[in-house]
């Protein structure tokens, strides 16, 4: 183990702390201003992992398979994830169909894509080289990774269209739904997941 | 784990800069229209944020509204209220009140990317409604403002180095110390370990 795992530092108040062994279900918090510094799960190490791996599989067909079918006096269309970005490109509001892109689609793929590389790595002996600046990346890359607001907000559209159109829910806008889902699961046990712990088989000794 | 950064008393100066970037653009954001509804046999209109959370209400549902209402109306203006008590707070020496504003901290972050609410609806609706002189759905400038609020709030509270509301703060110790460890779920008492010398 890496002697820098056994020390965590608080994000919000910059306190150092000395990484306690955790059990199952139990939780650090630091003792300056009580934000939750680890929390270790009771469903394993390779929890996260998993749920990573399952996100990414779901969001392949997401981006393929029809998201939304919508009827207007006999006339049908249906559409894709994108076809929210390419309505905003195709009015002239490229920026704002970037901006689409990246929140909704690019930035929750790359999430899932970092964490199971990250994931995976932590798995291995001697994990690579590059397995801290994914881990670096990865925290970057959720801050702008909205999977679970673009739900809600086709949730809006819904109510708003009712009388409009009639609509039906395609299998891609599921896949996007359990995707989204899998991914706030397995990022909440890879940022709180205490690190260097996996390898420890028995607590830590305590001090006097 | 690496060690941070040491705290970044910089932070907040740009961060008070995006906020105020972000406050200037509230005002297009919400008086701009950001979609145009055009239906066959009805009157085609521009809606503004709040004209739509209206509407919303008008057709009953009243508790989609209370969603809009909070992400797209609420959730901005409480997010910059918290930046900005932060932003004093950070120039006046918190001291006592630092766990009360690293909370107010915490909160504003977590809300921040709910207000993409209203980008995502109206990117959804004028990808989907397309149907020519039937119905069609179209942004307007209302809502590249709103995205701009959005994105700029969203950097100046990532910008914002909470770290800097305890630099005055007494440590918790001179050492490290052991963090607590307590049950997440079962209310059992806390275990304490007792701090490396």
């Amino acid at each position: 183990m890496n002697p820098e795992d056994s020390h965590l530092q608080c994000p919000l108040c910059g306190q150092s702390h000395r990484a306690p062994f955790l059990e199952p279900g139990q939780r650090a918090l630091c003792v300056r201003c009580g934000a939750t510094l680890a929390e270790r799960g009771r469903l394993g190490p390779d929890a996260a992992l998993v749920f990573a791996l399952t996100g990414l599989v779901l969001a392949l067909p997401s981006l393929l398979l029809p998201f939304v079918t919508l009827t207007k006096v006999g006339n049908e269309r249906t559409v894709l994830l994108s076809g929210g970005v390419e309505g905003l490109w195709m009015s002239g509001f490229g920026l704002l169909a970037s901006l689409v892109l990246f929140c909704g689609i690019l930035a929750p793929l790359g999430l899932l894509t970092l964490l199971v590389a990250v994931l995976w790595a932590e798995t291995r002996a001697n994990p690579v080289e590059w397995h801290e600046t994914l881990r670096h990346w990865a925290h970057g890359v959720e801050r702008w990774a909205m999977p679970e607001v673009q739900i809600l907000g086709v949730m809006v559209a819904f109510f708003k269209l009712g009388t409009v159109v009639n609509l039906s829910v395609g299998p891609g806008l599921w896949c996007y739904g359990a995707a989204s889902l899998f991914t706030l699961l397995a990022w909440r046990r890879f940022s709180l997941q205490p690190r260097g712990q996996q390898a420890r088989a028995t607590p830590a000794p305590a001090s006097a | 784990m690496k060690a941070l950064r040491p705290p970044d008393r910089s932070s907040a100066t740009h961060a008070a800069a995006l906020a105020i970037s972000a406050v200037i653009m509230l005002v297009p954001a919400y008086s701009l229209p950001v979609m145009h509804l055009g239906i066959a046999g009805q009157v085609a209109s521009d809606t503004t944020i709040l004209s739509g959370i209206l509407q919303l209400w008008r057709d009953g549902l009243g508790g989609l509204a209370a969603i809009v209402f909070t992400a797209s109306f609420l959730v901005p203006l409480l997010k910059l209220a918290g930046l900005g008590c932060l932003l004093v707070a950070a120039r006046h020496r918190p001291g006592s009140h630092a766990r009360l504003l690293t909370r107010i901290y915490g909160a504003v972050n977590f809300i921040g990317r709910w207000s993409m609410l209203d980008v995502f609806l109206v990117a959804f609706l004028s990808g989907a409604v397309r149907f020519g002189k039937l119905a069609s759905v179209e942004p307007r400038p209302g809502i590249l403002a709103f995205g701009a609020v959005v994105v700029l709030t969203m950097l100046a509270t990532h910008r914002f180095d909470p770290r800097i509301l305890w630099t005055e703060a007494p440590s918790a110790g001179s050492g490290p110390d052991d963090a607590r460890a307590v049950q997440a779920a079962v209310p059992r008492p806390s275990a304490f370990l007792s701090p490396s010398s």
